[in-house]
């Protein structure tokens, strides 16, 4: 089974070109490190509460980036709110997304071709292999969303990485977005990571405007 | 540390949780949410008795209803006390399961 930072670096790689899109680059390391956390939960190695993050086991998981991960919390128990770990791992942002895109090829659902544009600009692609996993993560993502079922806590997971890596539309349309966004904002609330994660994005927006306004 | 019992009332199948619903306790409660679903066509959970809820407590509560949902057994979240009122009503369980702050029977 995938983890749900390779699901989400794979539902970012266009089946059609094998380029990775992102529509918000710094959201994306963002839900990444939310992903992380997730796979994290999901193993039983952390819990959270409406605030704090704690390691409730320390034995590693096998996954290098989670273990990697895990260890870094050991070694740092002044950090203790969920906001705090995701900024502190925002900073490794390419190294999440590096070490999925080498696992999902390792294990053989991705190929990596480089080429040049106009002979100088190196090009990276990721065409897949095995459509299945892709099909796979993109059908549990359309179910969550568009029934009215209560979906399994991975897929809640999902929807709530995909929606802050601004992936959803290229999975549902634009009017299936519009008639179910009440139904993406009930789900992408129900975990205390993507709440968090969603803050951490807002921050940095706000940020990002407030530096925009002095400029100008 | 978690203690569940259950009991039946005027058709009701009462799941009593007290103590914390974390990590340790997490399947714990899941099995038994899910083991009341698959007995009784109607599944109340009493949270009077519940002192904290974590995240991996509140998947289980969530999985138990989606359980009953798949089974078409009526699931009702009952009686939470204030803090933990307050972790539900900030994750917004309310919009996918019913709760209530009285048991039905």
């Amino acid at each position: 089974m995938l983890t749900m930072l390779e699901e989400v670096v794979l539902l970012a790689v266009d089946e059609r070109t094998g380029s990775l899109r992102s529509t918000r680059e710094f959201g994306t390391a963002y839900a990444l490190v939310g992903a992380v956390f997730f796979d994290l939960a999901l193993a039983r190695k952390i819990d959270t509460d409406t605030e704090t993050i704690h390691i409730v086991d320390h034995t590693p998981t096998g996954n290098s980036t989670l273990d990697r991960v895990l260890a870094q919390m050991s070694q740092r128990p002044d950090l203790k709110t969920v906001r705090d770990w995701i900024e502190e791992l925002f900073l490794e942002r390419a190294d999440l997304e590096g070490e999925a895109l080498a696992s999902l090829i390792a294990s053989g659902v991705l190929r990596h071709e480089k080429s040049k544009l106009l002979w100088i600009i190196d090009v990276e692609r990721f065409p897949l292999v095995d459509n299945q996993p892709h099909e796979y993560v993109k059908t549990r993502l359309a179910h969550a969303i568009l029934s009215d079922e209560i979906p399994d806590t991975r897929d809640i997971m999902l929807v709530s990485v995909a929606e802050a890596c601004g992936l959803l539309g290229y999975i549902l349309s634009d009017a299936e977005l519009k008639r179910r966004k009440e139904r993406i904002g009930v789900l992408t609330n129900l975990e205390t990571i993507s709440r968090k994660v969603r803050e951490a994005i807002l921050g940095l927006d706000q940020s990002a405007r407030a530096a925009t306004t002095r400029v100008m | 540390m978690i203690q569940l019992a259950q009991e039946t009332r005027e058709g009701w199948c009462v799941v009593a949780v007290r103590g914390r619903a974390d990590s340790e306790a997490a399947d714990e409660l899941e099995n038994a949410l899910r083991a009341a679903v698959e007995q009784n066509p109607r599944v109340a959970v009493n949270l009077w008795s519940l002192s904290y809820i974590s995240s991996a407590g509140l998947r289980a509560v969530l999985q138990g209803a989606r359980a009953a949902e798949a089974k078409g057994v009526e699931f009702l979240v009952c009686s939470p006390n204030n803090s933990v009122k307050k972790v539900f009503d900030m994750s917004g369980l309310h919009h996918v399961m019913k709760i209530q702050e009285r048991l039905p029977c």
